[in-house]
């Protein structure tokens, strides 16, 4: 045969203690950053350290690493970081912080909320999309709640497109208010046309 | 793992099974022996929620592709004699890693010019105990060919057939949860990593975790094979998408140190 066998019980290597993790996280070589990155989630304290390093990591991988850490420490301080690189105008910085808080919102119920009240539209916009893995009752209600108040036509189509595929019938009372509200925006007319048509076909063959 | 409010018979089925096997009258009971961790519980608790059900040859078009492309590609930073590391994580009870071993015997000429090392890992260690054993029913053998059967197996009875031993002191089996990177970090580095079907169980922080574990076990350039309704893509930017004609396959991008 000419298979080999040889034995796999390396050590994990050495742990780092909490101060050189925090130092290489900022000036640490590209391994001894992402390693750091890697192992920040258990320092106690790493937030701000991470919230300085991020907003100067050019290495897309340890970039990653570091948004990775953030969703896992999931305390309303390293939230509110991620909330903070939604508004960054690194389109790096503002993908990695939504892809973390996709998985922080699940843990912190009151954040969504919060962001589909911002003031700023394009956050608004951005967290319309966090609704997407949320159940669909909860993410309806959201939704429809924004809608209604929701004087911007763009924050309104992002949150129609999360609803024609999460939303359930008791998005449709919402989706004609809003229609009637920008009925002289063809292309919302026809958005909510669509998602209309889409939720009633999902709700017939579910009751089939 | 993570199990949502649509799983709950599934766990609650389990439960039972695992109280009636350690003989606890009431839950609070069998939890009480959960928590003190009592003869190794939460070992055997973990062990009755991993699904093991699997066979040979399965999705065996990457197995096409690994001897058909990715080999190819590994080969471009080797030397004859020079070492092939493969990892099957998880491999249940050993049908993958063992899967491998016969398609490279059966399908890569280059097959005896390298030095092969199959590692199969599960968090499972009763299903590693079944893997080092080697012995499997019909239902595992379905997709082989009598010739592979007689082959590369002995029968046991009419029902069961084992490895042969060659082949079965081959492949190594050792235990890893590929979230926790204290477990997965003393493998090293492998050419390719079969890690199929399992980081859908996984809530999408456990899933990161994971992925960026495999990303420290692959060599630059490695390539890793998910199953086929997984995708890398929705779970890590980390890798680069390859697509041959046999599969979809994630890679460490070869400059990644």
């Amino acid at each position: 045969m000419p298979f080999v066998r040889k034995p796999t019980g390396q050590s994990p290597g050495p742990v780092a203690d909490a101060s050189s993790i925090l130092g290489n996280l900022i000036s640490g070589a590209a391994d001894e950053r992402w390693a750091a990155a890697r192992a920040a989630a258990d320092v106690p304290g790493a937030v701000t350290t991470l919230a300085a390093a991020l907003r100067n990591e050019s290495d897309s991988r340890v970039r990653e690493a570091m948004f990775t850490s953030l969703a896992r420490i999931g305390t309303s301080e390293s939230a509110d970081l991620l909330i903070s690189f939604l508004r960054s105008d690194s389109a790096n910085l503002r993908a990695g912080a939504l892809d973390a808080l996709r998985i922080t919102i699940g843990g912190m119920p009151e954040l969504l909320p919060r962001l589909l009240g911002d003031r700023d539209a394009d956050m608004r916009i951005l967290s319309c999309d966090l609704a997407r893995i949320l159940p669909s009752p909860e993410a309806t209600t959201l939704l429809c709640t924004l809608l209604a108040g929701e004087p911007e036509a763009n924050v309104c189509a992002a949150a129609i497109d999360v609803l024609a595929e999460v939303g359930g019938p008791a998005a449709l009372p919402a989706l004609a208010a809003c229609a009637q509200t920008f009925h002289d925006n063809p292309f919302l007319v026809f958005a909510i046309k669509t998602a209309t048509d889409r939720i009633n076909s999902h709700h017939s063959s579910s009751r089939a | 793992m993570v199990f949502s409010e649509a799983k709950r018979y599934y766990v609650e089925r389990r439960v039972v099974e695992r109280m009636s096997a350690t003989g606890s009258g009431t839950f609070a009971s069998y939890f009480a022996r959960l928590r003190t961790d009592a003869q190794g519980e939460i070992e055997q608790f973990v062990n009755a929620f991993t699904v093991n059900e699997t066979y040979f040859y399965r999705e065996d078009h990457q197995l096409k592709c690994l001897t058909t492309d990715l080999l190819t590609e590994r080969l471009r930073h080797k030397r004859k004699g020079d070492s092939i590391r493969i990892w099957s994580a998880p491999c249940s009870t050993g049908e993958e890693p063992y899967s491998v071993a016969m398609w490279l015997l059966e399908n890569w000429p280059l097959v005896d010019e390298y030095d092969i090392e199959i590692i199969g890992s599960d968090i499972d260690t009763a299903v590693l105990e079944a893997a080092r054993a080697g012995i499997f029913g019909k239902r595992a053998l379905m997709r082989l060919t009598p010739y592979l059967i007689e082959k590369y197996f002995a029968p046991m009875g009419e029902e069961n057939w084992q490895i042969l031993d060659e082949l079965r002191t081959s492949v190594q089996f050792s235990a890893a949860n590929i979230v926790e990177l204290n477990e997965t970090r003393p493998f090293g580095q492998f050419d390719v990593i079969f890690c199929r079907n399992v980081l859908i169980y996984f809530d999408d922080a456990s899933r990161r975790v994971a992925a960026e574990n495999l990303f420290e076990n692959l060599l630059p350039g490695g390539f890793i094979c998910l199953g086929h309704t997984e995708s890398m893509s929705r779970i890590s930017p980390l890798f680069e998408v390859r697509r041959f004609a046999d599969a979809i396959v994630y890679q460490r991008p070869a400059g990644s140190t």
